[in-house]
């Protein structure tokens, strides 16, 4: 009986660390940001340690601003679009390169640089791509006749948001193929065979072997890939800066402009907690699927 | 039952890494380069430990946003002149791109990791002094034997009756012009709305457009318009008006027309620096900071200067911009203090100034004879003492956002004039001034 106590506490200690390290700049910073959402925290009470407490009032001030509104459809939109774009992509991309062909895993390994670069290179780039005087997308578009004047991208909402959809998903596809490449390498080539003995045709074998058994890694790769899309702000803030008119306010860049321009704290926070719950919610239905799967 | 508390706890700890991931990665992000959050860190553990050093120094630190490549080099040589000078103070210099220094000011003034001096840009030192970002230094200045700043520029440093700062440099806006082009054209330098109209319609060729300006969504996008609603007798208090409307059609005319880009919008000033240093636009509004940045992109380039158009009935107008400098809350005040008042001082503010791009804010100075061998740092000079100022409000922020937007909506034909217009002055008249 001792001797179990003596392991558990022993277990705790290594694990004490984490906790720690978790609680202190994970949890504070949580935990302080919502209290900030609840306080009366602007340019002029942000020194005193004890701000007014006014309940929901940053809240209700957000809900009620048009620009947040649309920040929220924005985000959302956003997400999805990408989503669907660079996993498809990434699927059809993971398919072809889990043949072992030629040079796939130097191409592979190629495809996946645009992943590794900083964002805000990424970011710059497609910028000037779609710019309207000089980029080259428009340059190659007027040269095969499909526009006959220069666009402005970046210059209206609705194809604002799609040039950020497009730069995302550049950067998406490769995470979404690499990760479901291990995936589909993972599974037994022997099942194939099996299959192919039994007379499954190609498209048989993928959606009755290859997509089922992928089952949880599209489960990761979607959520991550949610995740990750969702707390979208360099690329939003280095290319339009929310802009034109507010046109393509995300979450997290109304937040900043909130706190940090505008000097509205507590709202800024409010709207950083709105971004919280979304991605908790999220994580919370992936938990419960992978634990539900493990069990 | 403890599954579901396990999960919970667990989906809240992964949600909290990507918020917190999140945090850290836009700090980066704003500041454009990584390295700069790292000196970011660095500066705040200096900050801390503004205390003697082991040679007997008193060590300060001085944020500004002088990019490192340009006006920053000259900040560098003030700040190492200022070191030689003496042996009682070392000041530390450290440069932070503008976004992340204002944010590095709100966090300090939470977390008390100010440096013990600041620049601030002077529209927003009103909102920092408000903050708590300054030091009231009405007593130092009252006290001392240097009050020689001009009115309009001091006028910037203070927030309810209290002294938080004093002026560093000043700027404005004028006309910048391509003498090749405007040669070529046929051009004469145009000084009133029509007449730079015909210039435009004149210079605006394919892949070269007549004007360049910054429309962008936010400060410099409001300090950009200001000088074609004064010029036309508008104001940003009164937005709804029939001058302050007519500004904006002007504009709005120019680009529709073609003369001026539509991803103006997007540009700052350092990008419409860029369209004309490369030959892309005959003319461009910008300030002398800009005459550092087209000797190095156009060296060849033959340019001049000249007063922003005015319009047709109006005068001319122009905006004042410029840099104060603060001594930050929790600061080593005395020698914070004896610093400031050197690099603003009347022995070496006026050459650092315009090493930097600036004009001297002090009322001792003449900036006429400073300048006397170039005509181009003439015309600033001219131009300077009638520049207006922007607020001082401690809601500037809230205002400007009012007016850049106005004028984004009108850019990119969201609104047309009158209701985004309209629609500005009623945002304006409901903030508290």
């Amino acid at each position: 009986m001792k001797n179990r106590w003596r392991n558990k506490a022993l277990g705790y200690c290594f694990i004490l660390p984490a906790v720690i390290y978790m609680l202190v700049f994970i949890g504070y910073p949580i935990v302080y940001n919502w209290v900030i959402s609840f306080q009366d925290a602007t340019a002029l009470t942000l020194r005193n340690t004890n701000r007014a407490f006014i309940g929901l009032e940053n809240y209700r001030n957000i809900f009620a601003d048009r620009t947040f509104i649309a920040a929220i459809a924005h985000t959302f939109i956003y997400t999805i679009g990408c989503l669907v774009i660079q996993f498809v992509l990434g699927f059809l991309f993971a398919i072809f390169f889990a043949k072992d062909f030629k040079l796939s895993k130097t191409i592979r390994g190629l495809v996946v640089i645009s992943w590794m670069l900083p964002v805000t290179v990424t970011a710059l780039v497609f910028k000037f791509m779609f710019s309207q005087d000089s980029g080259i997308i428009n340059t190659i578009l007027m040269n095969l006749h499909i526009i006959k004047e220069p666009v402005g991208w970046l210059l209206q909402g609705g194809t604002a948001m799609w040039v950020l959809i497009i730069a995302n998903s550049w950067v998406g596809i490769p995470f979404n193929m690499l990760l479901l490449t291990t995936g589909i390498n993972n599974i037994s080539k022997d099942i194939y065979e099996a299959a192919e003995i039994d007379g499954a045709t190609k498209t048989q074998q993928l959606f009755k072997i290859t997509i089922p058994l992928l089952k949880p890694t599209i489960m990761s790769v979607l959520v991550l890939g949610f995740v990750l899309t969702f707390k979208v702000f360099d690329l939003v803030y280095v290319m339009t800066g929310g802009g034109p008119v507010d046109a393509t306010e995300v979450l997290s860049t109304y937040s900043y402009k909130l706190s940090f321009q505008l000097f509205h704290f507590g709202e800024g926070s409010a709207a950083a907690n709105v971004l919280f719950v979304c991605l908790f919610i999220v994580a919370l239905i992936y938990l419960k699927t992978t634990t539900n799967e493990e069990s | 039952m403890k599954k579901e508390v396990l999960s919970v706890t667990m989906s809240l700890l992964l949600a909290g890494g990507i918020l917190a991931g999140c945090g850290s990665s836009s700090a980066d992000t704003a500041s454009t380069t990584a390295a700069a959050s790292t000196e970011a860190t660095e500066a705040s553990t200096q900050a801390e430990s503004s205390e003697t050093n082991s040679d007997g120094k008193t060590t300060i630190t001085f944020w500004h946003y002088m990019s490192e490549d340009k006006e920053g080099k000259y900040v560098k040589e003030a700040v190492d002149k200022f070191n030689a000078s003496q042996d009682e103070i070392y000041v530390e210099q450290q440069y932070f791109p503008r976004d992340e220094l204002m944010k590095q000011y709100t966090i300090g003034v939470v977390s008390g990791e100010l440096p013990d001096v600041g620049m601030v840009d002077n529209p927003d030192h009103n909102s920092y002094a408000s903050m708590g970002v300054f030091e009231d230094i009405t007593d130092l200045y009252k006290n001392s034997d240097d009050q020689h700043f001009l009115e309009g520029s001091i006028g910037s440093c203070y927030y309810e009756g209290k002294l938080y700062g004093v002026p560093w440099g000043n700027n404005c806006l004028g006309l910048f012009y391509n003498k090749d082009l405007l040669d070529a054209a046929g051009v004469e330098v145009p000084t009133t709305w029509s007449e730079l109209e015909d210039a435009c319609a004149k210079l605006t060729t394919k892949g070269v457009y007549g004007l360049a300006i910054s429309a962008i969504g936010n400060e410099e996008g409001t300090f950009q318009y200001m000088p074609w609603l004064l010029s036309a007798g508008g104001s940003v208090y009164d937005m709804g008006s029939d001058a302050s409307k007519k500004s904006m059609s002007y504009l709005k005319e120019l680009l529709d027309k073609g003369y001026i880009s539509k991803e103006c919008v997007n540009w700052t000033q350092a990008d419409a620096e860029k369209q004309f240093a490369s030959g892309q636009a005959a003319m461009m509004i910008n300030g002398p900071w800009q005459f550092s940045g087209l000797a190095d992109d156009a060296p060849d380039l033959k340019y001049g200067v000249a007063q922003v158009p005015k319009a047709d009935e109006g005068d001319y107008a122009s905006i004042l911009g410029g840099e104060n400098i603060g001594i930050c809350t929790g600061a080593n005040v005395d020698a914070a203090w004896k610093f400031v008042q050197w690099i603003t001082g009347k022995e070496e503010g006026p050459d650092i100034c315009k090493n930097i791009g600036r004009l001297s804010p002090r009322d001792d100075v003449d900036t006429t004879t400073i300048y006397a061998d170039d005509p181009n740092w003439q015309v600033f000079a001219k131009i300077m003492p009638n520049a207006q100022s922007r607020g001082p409000s401690p809601v500037w922020p809230e205002l400007s956002k009012a007016v850049y937007t106005a004028q984004q909506e009108v850019f990119t034909g969201q609104k047309d004039v009158d209701t985004a217009m309209n629609d500005a002055a009623k945002t304006i008249a409901s903030l508290d001034k």
